[in-house]
C-alpha cells in the first residue's frame, strides 16, 4: 500500500495529489486527530445533542416537572399543538416580531455602519453610543422603556401636562407589538452595525475608486459595488436577527408581560409559561422542539436564497 | 463525505460518559445529604424575595434558630428563574431540590413531593390548616392569613364626593364610583400585570362564595362552569371601563405602578389583599387610608366570606436528607411566637390570638377579618378546592380582553375553553 497515489477532489481547488502515509503513521494521525477533537465533540454532545435529545424525550411525555415518572404520551402533545389557539396567536406575533424585526436591525444597522464607517475620533463615539443599548440586559431594557412609555410614564406624563390624551404604547394590542418590535431594534442594532462595519473593511477599496473615477455617484457606488460586496455579511446579519428574534422572551418579560391580554406573547414566552408556570413541562418541550425546528428551516431557507443571490451577483 | 472514524467516536463517548458520571443530574430524591464533618447539619429553604421579604430580613429571621440549634445551618436560597414556582422544577430536575420549600401551596403536582405533616401534632393549629389538607392530609403549614377582597379607599377622595358610609352591595359600589368620578378622582385603581384579573377575583370572592359555596370543586367536577357562573362579575367590570370607572389604559400600568397611583391620591380606591398595609404604612401620602371589605349582592350577607390565602406557607420536600432538622426548622418557623410575629408584620398578614403592634389600617383589618363568617380560597384555590395550574393567570388574560373589546360573553366563554382543555 506504500507509496498509493490518492486524488482528492474539491469544488474549489484544482485536483491535488498527495502521498498516503505509511500505516503505523495513519494509525498515530488518526489517534492524534481523536485526542484534538475529542474534547470538542464530548462539549457538541453535551452542550447541544444531549439537551435537544432530552427536550425531543420529554415531548412525548407528561411530565409536569416535578414527578420523578413522566408517563410516555407519544405525539399527543404535538397533536394538542395544532388545536392550540394560544400557539396559534404567539406563533404569528413571533413571526410578526421577527419579520419586522430584522428589517429594522438590518437597515438601521447598515445605514448607521455607512455613517460611521471611516476612521475617525468621532465615528469611534459614535459607534460606541450605537453598541451600548446591546450591553444592557433585555430585562433592564424593557423595564426602562416601560418607565418611559407606559401609562404613567416619562412620555404620557408629558403629553398629559401638555393636554394631550394617554398615548396607548403598551395597553392596546397594537401598539403594544409596535412598541415591543422597535425596543427589540433600539436594543439590538448595535451588533448589526457592528457586522456590517466588519463587512465594509471588506469592501476593495480600488473598486470604489475606480467606479468613482468613472463618475459613479454616492449612490451608484453604494448599489453597485457597496452592497453587492457586503453580500456576506447581509447573509449572516439576517440569519442572527432572525434567529435572535425568534427566541424573543426576555424583553417580553420585562416590557408587556405578554399583555395586553396575551397578545404580545410570542412562542417563547408561552413555552417557559407553559413548562414552568403551568407545570406542562411535556407540553412545552414539544413546543420548543417545532420552534427549534422552524427556526432551523427558517435560517436554513434564508441562507439558501442569500447564496443564490450573492452567486448571481458574482457571475 | 468521509464517515467518522470509530477511535474518534469511541473516545468522544468514552469522555461524555466520564462526564455524566460526574454529573449530579436526576429526578427528586436524588439529592445529596449536606452534612459536613463536624456533625453540622444544613437545610437549604427556598424562598419568596419581595420588597419585603429581602435575603436580609430571611438571613436575620433564621438567626435565631441557628443559635438555638448550634448543629443546624440554614441556608436561604432566592429563586434563581422568575420565582418559586419556576426554580424549584428546575432543582427538582437537577436533583439538587432544597429541604424547604416557601410561598408555594400543595396541589396534586406538588404534593407526591412534599412531606406529609398530618402526624405532626403541631401542624394542626396552625392557620387554614383544615382548608389547605389535600385528600384529607396536611402538606402545607403557614404563618398566617392575607385577606384577599379588602378595598383600601382615599378617605378625603371619599370626603369630596359626599360618600359618608363604605359601600357595602354592588349598586352602592356603583353609585359610590360615580359620585367619585365627578368629584374628580379615578374611582378604581387598576393595572396589568396580574392585577387586573386578581382584582376582580379578590372583589367577587364574598358574593362569589355566597352563591357558591364550593365554587372549585363544582367547578372541577363540573357542576357550574366557571365562566359562566362569573358572569355577571365580568358584565359589571365592562361597564366600569365603558363609564371611565377604571382607567381604559390600565394595562400599561405595572403592578407597583398602579399602588403607587393609588398612594399619590391619582385614584381613589385600590382593591388589594392585606400585604398592601406594609407598603401603606411606608408611603408618605397627604390622606388617610381606609378599607372595607368587598360589596356584596343584595340580600346577601354583608361582610361575605373573605377571600383567604395562607401567608408563608411552607412545605418540606420528601427528597430531603435532612427531614429532622427541616420538620425542626418549620416548626419553629410557624410556631415560635417571636418568628411568627416578625413574619405577619414583615409582610402585613394576621393571625388570629397573636396580638402585635398595628397600625391602624391593619387594626381595621383584623376588624374585618374577625368579623367574616368564613375564610374562602380564591381563584385557582388550595387543598382539596384546587382548579388546574394556571387558571388565575389563563383568568387574568381573558379579563384583560374586556379591555380590547371582547365582550364578557366572550371572556367567559375563553375561561371555560380553557378550563376544557386542561381536563
Amino acid at each position: 500500500m506504500a507509496g498509493r497515489t490518492v486524488m482528492t477532489l474539491t469544488r474549489e481547488a484544482p485536483v491535488a495529489t498527495v502521498r498516503e502515509a505509511p500505516p503505523r503513521r495513519r494509525r498515530h494521525d488518526g489517534l492524534t486527530t481523536a485526542l484534538m477533537a475529542g474534547p470538542a465533540t464530548v462539549l457538541y454532545v453535551v452542550m447541544l445533542v444531549v439537551p435537544v435529545g432530552l427536550a425531543f424525550y420529554l415531548s412525548l411525555t407528561d411530565w409536569d416537572g416535578f414527578s420523578a415518572d413522566p408517563a410516555f404520551v407519544g405525539a399527543a402533545n404535538y397533536a394538542r399543538l395544532l388545536d392550540d389557539p394560544e400557539l396559534r396567536r404567539a406563533a404569528l406575533v413571533t413571526l410578526l416580531v421577527a419579520a419586522a424585526g430584522t428589517a429594522g436591525l438590518n437597515l438601521l444597522g447598515l445605514g448607521f455602519a455607512l455613517l460611521v464607517d471611516g476612521v475617525s475620533r468621532a465615528n469611534t463615539f459614535f459607534r460606541i453610543v450605537l453598541f451600548y443599548p446591546h450591553v444592557l440586559s433585555a430585562l433592564v431594557v424593557g423595564f426602562l422603556w416601560s418607565a418611559i412609555l407606559g401609562t404613567n410614564g416619562a412620555v404620557n406624563n408629558l403629553v398629559t401636562t401638555w393636554g394631550g390624551e394617554v398615548l396607548p404604547f403598551l395597553s392596546d394590542p397594537a401598539w403594544a407589538t409596535v412598541t415591543m418590535i422597535a425596543v427589540l431594534v433600539w436594543a439590538g442594532f448595535g451588533v448589526n452595525v457592528v457586522l456590517y462595519l466588519a463587512g465594509l473593511q471588506a469592501v476593495p477599496h480600488s473598486l470604489i475608486e475606480a467606479a468613482r473615477i468613472d463618475g459613479a455617484t454616492r449612490w451608484q457606488v453604494f448599489r453597485n459595488v457597496t452592497l453587492p460586496a457586503l453580500g456576506p455579511s447581509v447573509t449572516i446579519n439576517i440569519v442572527l436577527s432572525l434567529v435572535t428574534l425568534l427566541k424573543t422572551y426576555d424583553l417580553v418579560v420585562s416590557l408587556t408581560a405578554g399583555g395586553p391580554a396575551g397578545q404580545t406573547q410570542t412562542v417563547a414566552y408561552l413555552i417557559l409559561w407553559n413548562s414552568f408556570h403551568d407545570a406542562r413541562l411535556g407540553f412545552g418541550s414539544a413546543q420548543s422542539v417545532i420552534l427549534m425546528l422552524v427556526t432551523a428551516a427558517l435560517a436554513f431557507v434564508v441562507t439558501r436564497l442569500r447564496r443564490r443571490g450573492e452567486m448571481a451577483v458574482h457571475q | 463525505m468521509r464517515s467518522p472514524r470509530p477511535s474518534l467516536v469511541l473516545s468522544g463517548i468514552g469522555c461524555l460518559l466520564l462526564l455524566t458520571g460526574c454529573g449530579g443530574g436526576g429526578f427528586a430524591g436524588d439529592s445529596q445529604a449536606q452534612q459536613s464533618e463536624g456533625g453540622q447539619v444544613t437545610v437549604r429553604m427556598l424562598v419568596n424575595i419581595s420588597p419585603n421579604l429581602t435575603q436580609a430580613y430571611w438571613d436575620g429571621l433564621v438567626k435565631p434558630f441557628e443559635q438555638a440549634n448550634p448543629g443546624i445551618d440554614v441556608e436561604i436560597e432566592a429563586p434563581t428563574g422568575k420565582g418559586v414556582a419556576d426554580t424549584l422544577p428546575q432543582q427538582l430536575a437537577a436533583g439538587n431540590a432544597p429541604d424547604v420549600v416557601e410561598t408555594l401551596m400543595a396541589d396534586e403536582t406538588l404534593a407526591k413531593q412534599m412531606l406529609d405533616l398530618s402526624d405532626q401534632p403541631w401542624a394542626k393549629d396552625t392557620p387554614l390548616a383544615e382548608q389547605a389538607k389535600l385528600g384529607g392530609k396536611i402538606y402545607t403549614v403557614g404563618v398566617g392569613v392575607q385577606a384577599q377582597s379588602l378595598v383600601f379607599y382615599n378617605r378625603t377622595a371619599f370626603g369630596k364626593a359626599g360618600i359618608d358610609e363604605p359601600p357595602a352591595t354592588w349598586d352602592e359600589f356603583d353609585t359610590a364610583m360615580g359620585k367619585l368620578k365627578s368629584a374628580g378622582y379615578l374611582p378604581l385603581q387598576t393595572g396589568g400585570d396580574f392585577l387586573t384579573g386578581l382584582q376582580l377575583l379578590q372583589l367577587s370572592n364574598p358574593s362569589r362564595a355566597q352563591n357558591h359555596p364550593a365554587w372549585q370543586q363544582d367547578v372541577s367536577s363540573g357542576k357550574i362552569k366557571a365562566g359562566e357562573s362569573l358572569l355577571p362579575y365580568l358584565k359589571r367590570y365592562h361597564g366600569w371601563i365603558g363609564k371611565g370607572y377604571v382607567d381604559k389604559n390600565a394595562l400599561g400600568l405595572k403592578y407597583a405602578d398602579a399602588e403607587t397611583a393609588f398612594l399619590s391620591g391619582k385614584s381613589a380606591m385600590y382593591v388589594m389583599g392585606s400585604w398592601f398595609t406594609a407598603a401603606e404604612a411606608k408611603a408618605e401620602k397627604d390622606f388617610e387610608v381606609g378599607v372595607f371589605p368587598a360589596p356584596v349582592d343584595k340580600g346577601q350577607r354583608h361582610p361575605g366570606p373573605q377571600g383567604a390565602t395562607l401567608a408563608a406557607p411552607y412545605m418540606i420536600l420528601k427528597s430531603s436528607p435532612q427531614k429532622d432538622a427541616a420538620l425542626k426548622l418549620v416548626q419553629w418557623l410557624v410556631t415560635d411566637p417571636a418568628a411568627v410575629k416578625s413574619q405577619l408584620k414583615q409582610d402585613g398578614n394576621f393571625r388570629t390570638g397573636v396580638e402585635r403592634e398595628f397600625t391602624p389600617l391593619e387594626k381595621q383589618v383584623q376588624e374585618i377579618l374577625d368579623a367574616a363568617p368564613s375564610g374562602v380560597p380564591q381563584g385557582e384555590g388550595y387543598g382539596d378546592a384546587t382548579l388546574p395550574k394556571g387558571f388565575n393567570s389563563a383568568w387574568n388574560t381573558e379579563v384583560q380582553g374586556l379591555y380590547v373589546g371582547k365582550s364578557p360573553e366572550e371572556v367567559a366563554e375563553g375561561v371555560d375553553r380553557w378550563l376544557a382543555g386542561r381536563s
